[in-house]
């Protein structure tokens, strides 16, 4: 559904996927205090979750010296009651160590989704409130990455990773701490494996994070050139570019298939190293209880223990190794995240100024997107309250650039624009109490029913005033129509509307928000011939009553206007009404007649 | 391909074979590795025996000596199963990706009906990543079986007693264990969903970012999506509650089991039945059982998913062609191209809301068609371009019916450019000349229809000129822009007849004058049809047809009807 991203006509000198500037990464320094910010307020649960798990983990570690003495017991033929007293301890132990699993496990992923809810949250809030010039500088991909992919394996992290891996290092930590309360020994033991295993930990990540870095830009390589193939197959088949484009998914799936292979063969060389360490500290171990037994220091029970304890603590480490890969990533979204929120927060410290009218002022304007390659050139032009100005041009001329600066997107490289005596830029939002509103030819249908995506711009509209808003624009047969009325859901993965009718559900929009100011860039450009005539009429009727700048390629358009501003490579070369400048027998005059040639020339 | 009835077991049976050597080679090592693993426990009570019970140091050390070995052993296997077992998953998947484009594809078309890209593009991904995947579980699932079959035949030389208890019990343990998780299942589907929307939903805004910023809508958008984290928060605490109180019980009921073998073990170890290294061996099998058979409940789901994927490939795999195909005569007739006139009869032609129509085209003749009714428009591109087979009538090149012609020829004689083609990406260059004959050395250069088009202007106004990346399917582009660019390529094409279809919507009066006068110039003496209601377009053609409710209403000059005909003024004009 979303047109052409706001590059416009004027301004494609940038490619909006552009390696420019992305948006901010935080520091780790930052995020280490961005997340400290999002738990604080749950201090409490947070202390009583590290609590149950390590009380859970402690009862868990009871397990192997009960097992151990029952062998000691077996070992000195022993009274049977007194294995069956120490299975049954083994049972108390398995029911207490269950509740506290359970209750530790729901404790720490409450935690952990509500820290994840709070930071998803604040970062819609502030990715909406992102300054437009600097998310299209970024490329519009990259906050849609950071808020679909970043979120989803943060998300991922804290549902799977975090329980599982705060319940490991807890595991191989109280196990250590158990081995040497057996005997310090066996630690000693014990710990042969480790630096085995830090070394294997350290020579993975180092390979992993770059390599999986790759992966993802590979596997998102593939998913676009899977979807522009599919997407586009047919004109593929009218052109019979089928064969080119079959081998270049073939050659993207490729490479997909050789990095995914790098990968296994990597996570494989890991495992193989683990196992190393994992039979060092096993032999290790054995050896001391044999030794610690021959010097009758320990019993054949608690050399079983520690031996059992090792074994057992081959899934832990495993686990917490394998899960610093998903940390690994689930740090690097979540730097992502929380450069974002944060950001320095937009406008000033004064909260938004508010206009002291809807007329405009344009003063010596000029602008350039690359330094060096002006777009506009010294603009002068004012718009009075309640006038209505087209503004007409060939392709490339800068209207759209115009449009963009007295809209406040962005403020220009020199001069001034002011809106009702304020920068546009430092004005709030049209819902809060704004001034400016612009409709471009990039059009979007919100996921949802029909009504709440008009809501967005009135949130407290009654049914009424989103039925007469739509009757205003000729929508609201159609939209009655609809399978379920206003209630239908819209949107990708529902009822699909089309150009025109995307158009008009912006331009109801419009007349809900009730900017003083309106300003539209082509609104009109993707409905077809038949349906921008139809749409030329519901813009005139939504801008009725505003100050309004038009920005428009159908001259019939411009003609209705109070006056008409034409502009030709970046410069105003013409201003007056429709006659005026007929009469002048310029630009516009050569335009008219270019386009009232092929049309109806008494219209 | 195209076999009606393509079930996702042919899919799932057809993989399986194709890397029958990886699957194989796979299952034997990843034995070797399960096998390993569950003599371990038993080496380890071994060590215990010979060398801490007994105290002998010789004995210690040869034990150690074997499980150095099987650790070895276990770790090689492990290793190169796991690779074969990856590799021809991801050889597997990789394939059934190529064999899906190209089935989408295919000239007959009919895969993508009924279907969006992006489902599209998550089948040649995820399903069949998941169909891969299966050969994966294969492997995993013999190795398990070996675990477990070994494990338990060390068991029951022990004892048969506490063999039978272990091996009994273990499954039963899992089995309530499944037993608890089902109803969770269920539920955190419904709740997945819900997370899934919150997603869905944040990613909705951000799309419309320019939207609501436009209309000021942020404090609005940021309130619904609070409510919509907030539902889907108390939705995953639920699961995340469930779930951890099922592992809770997990945890006790496999702490129980062990006290049950543990009691049982000991008792028959205090009575002498079995000895000490054995009762130890006994409980570690215990513990290691758990991890095959649980294995086994992975591979279970594991291949039930790829079943579900590999029926959705079959689907598309398999799916009705959009048109009738004829074999072609030799086997390489569809690469040549076909000699053509450039004759164009369409005769009774009859589809969708089209009746009957007549129209005939002469060789080198520029017609314009004015539908009425968009839809009219649409389905006579449908059926020039063989997207569809008519329902009645036929239309004729050079007096032969498409539908007996190749179907990748007929489209190199009649090129059918239709007003949303796609760009892909390349440079602005490479999609001028993407379908140009002869590389662009053929008589319509690709800097001509760039000059016809208006295209020359979209470069000069780029950073790179030609040479500028177009991305994102065009998108990169202005619609303006994107337009000219589509009909430099249509052009460049220099197809013997060319159906263009309102070429010109998105650009100015300036533009569009200059686009009629290059198509006139550049399709000079080649048989051109413009479907579009465009006055400056329709102004250089020959003659034109007017198309109203499905029938040809008018045809003449377009200054005459302009004249003369209401409807076709209505048409036309606003």
């Amino acid at each position: 559904m979303t047109e052409s991203p706001a590059a416009g006509r004027d301004t494609a000198a940038r490619e909006p996927q552009a390696s420019g500037p992305l948006l901010p990464v935080a520091t780790p320094a930052r995020t280490r205090a961005a997340v400290a910010r999002l738990l604080r307020p749950q201090r409490t649960l947070a202390v009583t979750a590290f609590a149950v798990m390590t009380a859970a983990t402690a009862v868990g570690l009871l397990v192997q010296p009960l097992l151990g003495r029952i062998v000691d017991l077996a070992a000195e033929r022993g009274p049977s009651d007194a294995i069956t007293l120490t299975a049954a301890l083994l049972v108390a132990v398995a029911v207490a160590q269950g509740v506290t699993t359970g209750l530790g496990l729901s404790l720490i992923s409450r935690l952990g989704e509500t820290t994840l809810a709070r930071l998803r949250e604040r970062f819609v809030e502030r990715a909406l409130q992102l300054p437009l010039d600097r998310v299209e500088k970024a490329g519009a991909g990259d906050l849609t990455a950071r808020v679909t992919a970043d979120v989803s394996l943060i998300a991922e992290a804290v549902r799977n990773a975090l329980p599982e891996l705060a319940r490991s290092l807890l595991t191989i930590v109280l196990t250590f701490g158990a081995l040497a309360l057996l005997d310090w020994r066996f630690l000693l033991a014990a710990l042969i494996a480790v630096p085995v295993q830090a070394l294997t930990a350290r020579w993975y990540v180092r390979r992993a994070v770059p390599l999986y870095a790759e992966q993802r830009v590979a596997g998102s390589a593939q998913q676009q050139q899977l979807l522009d193939t599919i997407g586009g197959s047919s004109t593929l088949r009218a052109f019979r570019l089928e064969r080119e484009h079959t081998r270049r998914v073939t050659e993207r799936s490729r490479s997909v298939v050789g990095l995914t292979m790098r990968g296994v063969r990597l996570v494989l060389g890991f495992y193989g190293r683990l196992h190393i360490a994992e039979y060092l500290g096993l032999a290790a171990v054995l050896v001391t209880g044999y030794w610690l037994v021959r010097q009758g220091t320990a019993s054949i029970g608690t050399a079983t223990a520690a031996a059992l304890y090792f074994h057992s603590l081959f899934t832990p480490v495993n686990a917490a190794l394998v899960l610093l890969d998903d940390a690994q990533s689930a740090h690097a979204s979540l730097v992502r995240l929380v450069g974002v929120t944060d950001g320095p927060a937009p406008g000033n410290a004064k909260g938004p100024r508010v206009a002291g009218g809807s007329d405009v002022t344009v003063r010596g304007v000029g602008h350039a997107y690359r330094p060096g390659h002006p777009v506009l050139h010294d603009i002068d032009l004012t718009i009075r309250q309640g006038e209505r100005v087209a503004l007409v041009g060939a392709s490339g001329a800068g209207k759209t650039t115009l449009a963009r600066l007295i809209a406040g997107i962005q403020p220009p490289t020199t001069g001034a624009v002011l809106v009702g005596g304020a920068p546009p830029t430092e004005l709030g939002p049209v819902a809060a109490g704004g001034t400016v509103a612009l409709v471009t030819q990039e059009t979007h249908v919100f996921t949802g029913p029909l009504a709440e995506d008009l809501r967005l711009a009135r949130p407290d509209a009654t049914d009424e005033e989103l039925r007469a808003a739509l009757d205003r624009v000729d929508a609201l047969v159609w939209a009655e129509e609809l399978p379920d009325g206003l209630a239908t859901v819209v949107g990708d993965g529902g009822h699909r509307l089309d150009g025109a009718r995307t158009q008009a559900l912006a331009l109801a929009r419009l007349i809900l928000a009730d900017p003083p100011l309106v300003i539209l860039d082509e609104a009109t450009a993707e409905a077809g011939s038949a349906g921008a005539r139809a749409l030329e009429k519901a813009v005139a009727r939504a801008v009725d009553g505003r100050t309004a700048l038009v920005v428009a390629h159908r001259l019939s358009q411009a003609a209705a206007a109070d006056r008409i501003v034409v502009m030709e490579a970046g410069r105003i070369v013409e201003s007056g009404t429709h006659d005026e400048l007929r009469a002048a027998q310029g630009p516009y005059a050569a335009l008219w007649e270019a386009w009232s040639d092929t049309r109806d020339t008494d219209s | 391909m195209g076999k009606p009835e393509l079930r996702g077991r042919d899919v799932l049976r057809s993989v399986v074979r194709g890397r029958r050597r990886s699957v194989a080679l796979g299952v034997l090592l990843g034995a070797c590795h399960q096998g390993g693993e569950a003599i371990v426990p038993v080496l380890i009570g071994l060590a215990v025996d010979q060398g801490v019970v007994e105290g002998d140091a010789a004995g210690l050390m040869l034990w150690l000596g074997v499980l150095a070995v099987v650790y070895v052993g276990l770790s090689f296997g492990f290793r190169y199963g796991a690779l074969a077992g990856e590799r021809a998953s991801v050889t597997a998947a990789h394939l059934l990706r190529v064999a899906l484009v190209e089935r989408v594809l295919a000239p007959e078309g009919g895969a993508e009906d009924g279907r969006l890209p992006g489902e599209l593009a998550n089948i040649a991904t995820e399903d069949a990543k998941r169909v891969g995947a299966v050969t994966m579980a294969l492997i995993v699932g013999a190795g398990a079986a070996v675990g477990l079959v070994v494990g338990a035949v060390f068991l029951l030389r022990m004892s048969v007693g506490l063999g039978l208890l272990v091996l009994l019990g273990t499954p039963l343990l899992l089995w309530l264990g499944h037993l608890l998780s089902k109803p969770l299942e269920r539920r955190s589907e419904t709740e997945q969903e819900c997370a899934a929307h919150a997603s869905g939903v944040a990613a909705d805004l951000v799309a419309g970012l320019r939207v609501l910023k436009g209309i000021g809508a942020e404090p609005a958008a940021t309130a619904r999506y609070r409510g919509i984290s907030r539902d889907s928060l108390s939705a995953t605490l639920r699961a995340a509650r469930a779930e951890a109180w099922q592992n809770g019980v997990v945890t006790l009921l496999t702490g129980a089991f062990i006290a049950l073998v543990a009691l049982v073990g000991g008792r028959l170890a205090a009575r002498g039945d079995i000895g000490i290294g054995e009762l130890v061996s006994c409980v570690a099998l215990a513990l290691f059982l758990i991890g095959p058979l649980s294995e086994f409940s992975w591979v279970n789901a594991e291949l039930a998913q790829g079943r579900a994927s590999a029926a959705r490939i079959a689907a598309v795999l398999g799916a009705r062609p959009a048109v009738s195909t004829v074999p072609p005569r030799t086997p390489d007739a569809a690469a040549r191209p076909l000699a053509a006139e450039g004759r164009l009869r369409l005769r009774d032609l009859s589809y969708g809301p089209l009746d009957a129509v007549d129209i005939d085209i002469e060789a080198g003749e520029t017609v314009g068609v004015v539908a009425a009714n968009p839809a009219d428009a649409s389905a006579l591109l449908h059926c020039l371009g063989r997207r569809t087979d008519p329902d009645r009538g036929s239309v004729e090149l050079d007096g032969r019916a498409l539908t007996t012609l190749d179907l990748a020829q007929a489209r190199g004689v009649i090129l059918v450019a239709e007003h949303d083609a796609d760009l892909f990406e390349g440079t602005l260059l490479d999609n001028v000349a993407a379908a140009a004959p002869a590389g662009g050395q053929g008589p319509v250069t690709p800097a001509a229809a760039m000059a016809a088009s208006g295209t020359d202007e979209v470069a000069r106004s780029l950073p790179d000129g030609t040479g500028t990346a177009v991305t994102a399917r065009g998108r990169s582009l202005s619609g303006g822009q994107r337009q000219r660019v589509a009909l430099a390529r249509a052009l460049a094409a220099d197809a013997p007849v060319l159906v263009l279809h309102e070429p010109s919507t998105a650009v100015d009066a300036v533009t569009e004058m200059r686009m009629a006068a290059g198509i006139k110039e550049l399709r000079r003496g080649r048989t051109t049809v413009l479907v579009t209601n465009s006055p400056a377009l329709l102004a250089v053609t020959d003659r034109v047809v007017l198309l109203r409710n499905g029938r040809v209403a008018a045809a003449g000059d377009h200054g005459h009807l302009v004249g003369t005909h209401a409807d076709y003024r209505t048409a036309v004009f606003a």
